[in-house]
């Protein structure tokens, strides 16, 4: 089991990826709406992963991997994108992220790359 | 996965957005430049895409599509064109909020807006044609 910080403005976003992870046993220990409070609930609850939207207010879940690869370079991100955000996504993980999974969330894709970083 | 709840949370959480949105339009009336009011638009049409996309409102998530593929548009520009641009966002504003008004009053997916999508994501003749509709194709 996986202590996990999802990171997403919508609560709709942050509910369904909830959903998913503790269908597969693991615990959603934080949740975070823009990429500020996402740094700062990192440093605060040490996650075995984070789950990070792309566009988020105040500071965007690109700018937020960058701050916590730089704390803490074996942190362990995925960034959650949509179609149409290639060059956001390789950004992403030329910052440090680990893997994306794409919007809209199929919960066996979703597991599946969870599975795959943690390993 | 219990759609149903989700449904419920898209309907709060996308009248929240929507109202957003209304708001920045009316500060783009003010100033065409606003990189506040910009920024706000295209990230509310981002997450209500995304919600939509989530739900198979397909009608819900190409409206908000193109209404973030015209902010995106806007942002590298720095600013909104013009006004007839502004009517257009407004334009989008208008078909998201009775689409989201659908959904809350019966839960089918409202029809689709094909004219309006391409207005948005199109060129300038599609543009002026869904602002005045008896334009000539």
């Amino acid at each position: 089991m996986a202590r996990v910080l999802v990171a997403d403005d919508a609560s709709f976003m942050r509910q369904m990826i909830r959903e998913i992870v503790e269908s597969d046993g693991h615990e959603v220990v934080a949740e975070a709406s823009d990429g500020l409070e996402a740094f700062d609930e990192y440093k605060r609850v040490s996650p075995d992963i984070v789950t990070m939207d792309i566009v988020m207010p105040r500071r965007s879940g690109i700018d937020a991997v960058r701050s916590i690869i730089e704390m803490d370079p074996d942190a362990r991100v995925v960034m959650c994108s949509a179609l149409g955000q290639e060059s956001l996504v390789t950004e992403a993980l030329e910052a440090g992220a680990r893997d994306f999974i794409v919007k809209p969330f199929k919960p066996d894709n979703v597991i599946a790359t969870l599975t795959k970083v943690l390993a | 996965m219990d759609l149903g709840k989700y449904r419920n949370i898209f309907i709060d959480e996308a009248t929240e957005h929507l109202a957003e949105i209304s708001s920045s339009l009316l500060r783009l009336e003010k100033d065409l430049g606003s990189v506040e009011a910009i920024d706000s638009v295209f990230r509310m049409a981002h997450s209500i895409k995304g919600m939509a996309a989530s739900l198979e409102y397909d009608s819900i998530t190409e409206v908000a599509h193109g209404l973030e593929d015209r902010m995106q548009g806007i942002r590298a520009a720095g600013r909104v064109s013009d006004a007839d641009e502004l009517a257009l966002l407004f334009h989008g504003l208008e078909a998201l909020e009775a689409m989201v008004a659908a959904v809350r009053a019966g839960g089918d997916p409202p029809p689709r807006r094909a004219e309006l999508v391409s207005a948005l994501t199109g060129a300038e003749a599609s543009k002026k044609k869904a602002l005045n509709p008896a334009l000539p194709s």
